[in-house]
């Protein structure tokens, strides 16, 4: 007989606080992961969407890709020695479109790579969000550092960088906006820290990311608020079951002494965790997913399915790790003890 | 024919440096469909011996002989399964699981019981105890609905529904008026009877024990007198 499931039916309000509860904290932890993963694409969406590898930098640039400088024999050197192996730079700076509005963008030029957009002299490749700001194809866009006119030659999806829509423009008009020679940076497709570059420092993909400050202290407060939650409802379903627990010690101490064994209260306690979080957990996903949809345009909010899965197994296991440690009194409670304690 | 046999039972317990024993070196035989009531003062030590004859707690020392084998030194796991398959079980107060309807509180027996029986067959032997203790109208009642009298007629349902070997009853009429625990008696005599169970009772009511076959009457935790 399924006893846990008789005793939710029986019990309805006390098992709906319980998974309202469970419902609030689980999407508010979806919808703080969706903006983390949202403001973590938004900032750096052009390094995430690289294929794993190794970026390499001027060891005396201190981890900031802003001061490194690659001198042009080591990087001919490498990108000979790995025929995918792309040098590149990437700088903040701003265009004027033809109305002479400003816009801050990520400039990034790169030599010959199927990972990155290579654009001719005067040309300029726009992330689509500028689409989106009014801007189209073949209209032009200057820079006050740049003599020339850049002529939009087409859009990128999902390209930013530190916030900002990635331009992409021709090594040469770079070295012109920024009065530079060198690329900052080399990046290895499938290259691993073992392969170590005389002067130059390697990062793997995630330490790169970890370089840019922004980035880290934006991603470690959204991270810290995302499993502060989990422990926090964790803590909610020791405390929750806990109570519940208290109040039918009596009630197990009899079912222990007809005979019921511990290991069945066990299993009454996990079905009705299971059943409740899952409901839950099924309430807030949906919901969280349709926040994804109706998410406004310019709201940083990316909430994939594997996060989803990922966060909900997680709910599951401290769910259970909860319930379980406040379960430990039944196994302590002597059926003798309940009998004499009177009623139930 | 004794079914339980109860050789030499001590209880003893220890409270900081002083011990105190409860139970004295009892002996006791219970018969196969037969009534033993235990009666005496509080503090006798009547609650005690029946806790350890059901198994619910450990004797300092002696033997609880059920059906030729020790209790004593059974692990708990093989005490639990004598209790729920063996045993009945009727408190002072009815202790029904406030979530299950009567139909299931018996149903949930079979279950603990390990009872062979089908679903439906399970479903007909309920009927059949429940129309024994005339309680088969409030069959779908949850027990916050019943009365006193009709929650304990439940928990002797439920205490018999897997025909147990022994019926342990302590102080079942203690908390119901004169006339329902007359009836209550007269429903436990019937079934003993009738299944022919083995019934140890604990109480303190003298007008109960006209319903029974032999009464010991205990103090100071020994055995006074043992009346047949």
């Amino acid at each position: 007989m399924n006893i846990a499931w008789k005793e939710i039916k029986k019990n309805k309000v006390r098992f709906s606080i319980l998974g309202s509860i469970v419902f609030l904290v689980s999407l508010l932890t979806f919808i703080i992961s969706g903006l983390a993963n949202g403001l973590s694409q938004d900032n750096a969406a052009l390094i995430k969407d690289l294929p794993n590898g190794q970026f390499y930098m001027n060891k005396d640039a201190d981890e900031n890709y802003n001061l490194s400088r690659i001198d042009s024999s080591t990087q001919d050197k490498m990108l000979n020695k790995q025929n995918d192996a792309v040098a590149l730079s990437i700088q903040m700076g701003f265009l004027n479109d033809e109305a002479g509005k400003q816009q801050s963008v990520a400039f990034v030029t790169s030599t010959d790579s199927k990972l990155f957009q290579n654009v001719k002299k005067g040309e300029i490749v726009l992330d689509r969000s500028m689409e989106k700001d009014g801007i189209k194809i073949g209209d032009t866009l200057t820079n006050n550092q740049y003599s020339g006119k850049f002529i939009v030659k087409g859009f990128v999806d999902q390209k930013k960088y530190s916030h900002a829509p990635v331009a992409y423009i021709s090594m040469e008009d770079y070295k012109e906006i920024y009065r530079v020679d060198e690329m900052q940076m080399i990046f290895v497709p499938g290259g691993d820290s073992t392969q170590a570059v005389a002067g130059l420092q390697s990062f793997s993909n995630k330490e790169f990311l970890n370089t840019i400050s922004s980035y880290k202290a934006e991603q470690m407060s959204l991270n810290m608020i995302v499993w502060f939650l989990v422990v926090i409802s964790g803590m909610l379903f020791a405390i929750f079951f806990y109570m519940m627990n208290v109040q039918k010690i009596g009630l197990y101490g009899i079912l222990k002494a007809i005979g019921v064994k511990t290991s069945a209260l066990f299993k009454m306690m996990w079905t009705q965790m299971v059943f409740i979080t899952v409901i839950a957990l099924v309430l807030s996903v949906t919901l969280s997913q349709v926040f994804n949809m109706i998410a406004p345009e310019g709201m940083p909010f990316s909430l994939t399915p594997e996060t989803t899965v990922q966060l909900s197994i997680v709910f599951l296991i401290i769910g259970f790790i909860g319930a379980t440690l406040s379960g430990l009194q039944i196994k302590k409670v002597e059926p003798l003890q309940a009998i004499q304690q009177g009623e139930v | 024919m004794a079914i339980f046999k109860i050789d030499e039972v001590r209880k003893t317990f220890t409270n900081g440096e002083v011990k105190e024993e409860i139970l004295k070196g009892i002996n006791l035989s219970l018969r196969e469909g037969e009534i033993t009531a235990l009666v005496g003062a509080s503090g006798s030590g009547k609650s005690t011996l029946l806790t350890i004859a059901a198994g619910l707690q450990p004797a300092s020392d002696g033997q609880v002989i059920f059906e030729g084998t020790n209790m004593i030194n059974m692990s708990p796991e093989q005490v639990r399964k004598i209790r729920a398959s063996k045993f009945g079980f009727v408190f002072q107060f009815a202790h029904l699981v406030p979530f299950l309807t009567v139909e299931e509180q018996l149903m949930l027996m079979l279950d603990v019981s390990d009872s062979k029986l089908k679903k439906q067959e399970q479903k007909k032997e309920v009927d059949k105890i429940l129309k024994l203790v005339e309680m088969d109208h409030r069959k779908n009642a949850y027990p916050s609905s019943l009365s006193g009298g009709e929650k304990q007629r439940v928990a002797i349902a439920r205490a018999i529904i897997h025909k147990p070997k022994v019926l342990f009853a302590d102080e079942p009429t203690a908390s119901l008026d004169s006339k329902r625990s007359k009836d209550v008696m007269m429903l436990i005599r019937n079934l003993t009877k009738t299944l022919n169970i083995t019934t140890l009772m604990v109480t303190h009511d003298e007008e109960m024990l006209s319903y029974v076959d032999s009464i010991v009457k205990m103090s100071d935790g020994q055995v006074l007198q043992n009346v047949v």
